[in-house]
């Protein structure tokens, strides 16, 4: 039962958490932006993380959701919410186009090659008509019925978001423990071996690269509802893919909870800077993520998450030996 | 005929690693591939495997026409491996590793964990299915390859250099494992410089030099063949005073 406790404990924080700050509307704010960096970030670690195939350029479904959402409303009048699973069809279907070229790559020439599909989607929407050139597009400034998702409190947004993220590390935790968790660690093990006991490694990156697309796309229509806006920096910049991975890889890559936490520190601390340096604090950003990387990589190449699980590290040989007079 | 190659030919380049080279392996063989350091051994297997496309000739395994599929259908096919330099899924336990290769012809992560037990416990690893794959050493890595080859079910194991690296008390153990896997039905081909593991366990030798087959037949045969002995130590030089 103990170690229901923690757990539980942390459900129950997170669902009271617009109680305990409300009437704040920074930390109402704050709540929600965790919870939605988290979900992009849980969404990279599909790929990324569980599959070992690092996109820095995931900022292409984030886009796409969060143009998606917002097309639907300037040209069609619909509510933005609407354009999420149009979103998401699409960049499944764009995954599957970068996907089976650039899955080939081995390690870094694959990440390279989703920053120029991210900087190439990047640059040819700023110059769309279509998507509001350079100016980005805007969402209703007025809500015109619930389905706007206009809301002057933080807090649907954080419930929304809350569940969004619970259902995603759902799907995660189900994959991780079925035939695919098993094939995408084998693959970013050893892809050889992997293909050598029978594994299609082609097929089964290609799956997890879609789906990850699909989930990041939601997060950047959720980012849409809630911010109203997107222009071509906030919604294929090359920063939002950084994010995702720098959250992701900080926590730990590849591990259920590593992105949630990763978020829970980065989003404050980019909160933070934000509103303590103004304007001037853009460009630090950028300096605070390359600083994090090079920790990470320096002494954290597991992320935070694996300073808790020194468990399976120890050597096996202590089991076999009764008299070692150890309780556990 | 399970494994039949036929005028198999890998260049790379202007160099011919593999030059027309045609082995056939019975059901139920043991097969030895032996040669000198870049005798073209390593390349060959890996053009049955499919880890390597062939320039030219073909590949067929259980009659079907294999040259031209990825390893991953092979596999499907019931061609297992393992690798000269031990690839274990290093982040994952004993168990989850034989449990990757027991997925292949089960359904359920849960059948497929029995059967990886299973395996463990035949190979001689059952005491440590829950231990990391990184805390085995070479031996315990090239038993685990196995296993996990073995999980998947094979119709035939190719082994490279599976015994390099042991010491000699490490090499009869292994090779008393490959006779008991040969003792369930499963068809060997061994890759080997050691000599000791191939005069123990083939039935049939092949022996490559330069890329090209220079002698088969039994191991006694092969060993005590002037053309083996030469490409193995060189030729004898008579000095005249």
């Amino acid at each position: 039962m103990k170690r229901y406790l923690f757990p539980g404990a942390l459900v129950v924080l997170a669902l009271v958490y617009p109680l305990l700050v409300a009437g704040s509307p920074v930390w109402e704010r704050l709540g929600a932006l965790v919870l939605l960096g988290a979900i992009g970030a849980s969404a990279w670690n599909i790929v990324g993380g569980y599959a070992g195939q690092v996109s820095v350029g995931h900022s292409v479904f984030f886009g796409f959701g969060a143009y998606s959402a917002v097309v639907v409303y300037t040209h069609l009048g619909w509510p933005p919410i609407a354009g999420a699973p149009l979103g998401m069809v699409l960049s499944v279907l764009l995954a599957a186009i970068i996907g089976v070229p650039t899955l080939r790559l081995a390690g870094h020439y694959f990440s390279m090659a989703t920053i120029a599909v991210a900087e190439l989607v990047r640059v040819l929407s700023s110059t769309s008509e279509f998507l509001g050139g350079a100016q980005g597009l805007g969402g209703p400034a007025m809500p015109r019925t619930v389905f706007d998702l206009s809301f002057i409190s933080a807090t649907p947004f954080y419930y929304i978001f809350l569940a969004v993220l619970a259902f995603l590390l759902g799907l995660t935790w189900w994959i991780e423990r079925g035939r695919m968790g098993f094939y995408l660690r084998a693959i970013k093990d050893s892809e050889r071996a992997a293909r050598s006991l029978g594994v299609s490694s082609g097929r089964y990156k290609l799956y997890a690269y879609m789906l990850s697309g699909a989930f990041t796309s939601l997060a950047g229509s959720l980012y849409l509802c809630m911010f109203g806006f997107v222009d071509p920096e906030s919604g294929f910049g090359i920063l939002i893919s950084v994010k995702m991975v720098v959250m992701a890889a900080l926590g730990g890559a590849g591990v259920l909870f590593g992105p949630l936490v990763g978020a829970l520190i980065l989003v404050p601390l980019e909160e933070l800077s934000n509103s303590y340096l103004g304007g001037r604090g853009a460009g630090l950003t950028f300096v605070v993520y390359g600083a994090i990387i090079v920790i990470i990589a320096r002494f954290l190449p597991s992320g935070l998450l694996s300073l808790f699980e020194r468990r399976p590290a120890r050597p096996p040989a202590a089991k076999n030996q009764p008299a070692s007079g150890h309780a556990d | 005929m399970l494994i039949d190659a036929r005028n198999v030919t890998k260049a790379f380049g202007a160099f011919r690693a593999v030059d027309d080279a045609s082995v056939s392996v019975e059901e139920g063989d043991i097969l030895g591939l032996i040669g000198p350091n870049g005798a073209g051994k390593s390349t060959f297997f890996n053009c049955l495997t499919g880890d390597l496309p062939v320039t030219s000739g073909s590949v067929s395994f259980a009659g079907a026409d294999v040259t031209r599929l990825p390893p991953e259908a092979r596999a499907k096919l019931g061609l297992a491996r393992t690798f000269q330099v031990p690839l274990t899924f290093e982040s994952m336990s004993v168990l989850d590793n034989a449990t990757i290769g027991a997925l292949l012809r089960h359904h359920t992560a849960r059948e497929a964990r029995a059967k990886a037990r299973d395996v463990l416990q035949r190979v001689g690893l059952g005491h440590v299915t829950d231990a990391p794959a990184r805390s085995l050493g070479t031996p315990g890595r090239k038993r685990l390859e196995i296993a996990r080859a073995l999980a998947s079910e094979p119709k035939a194991l190719l082994l490279d250099e599976a015994m390099a690296g042991l010491t000699p008390t490490e090499v009869r153990d292994a090779i008393e494992l490959v006779r008991r896997i040969h003792g369930d039905g499963i068809t060997i081909v061994i890759v080997e410089h050691i000599m000791e593991v191939i005069v123990s366990l083939a039935q049939r030798v092949v022996v490559f030099h330069q890329g090209r087959e220079i002698a088969r037949g039994t191991p006694r045969e092969v060993t005590s063949d002037p053309k083996v002995i030469e490409a193995y130590l060189g030729r004898r030089k008579v000095r005249h005073a």
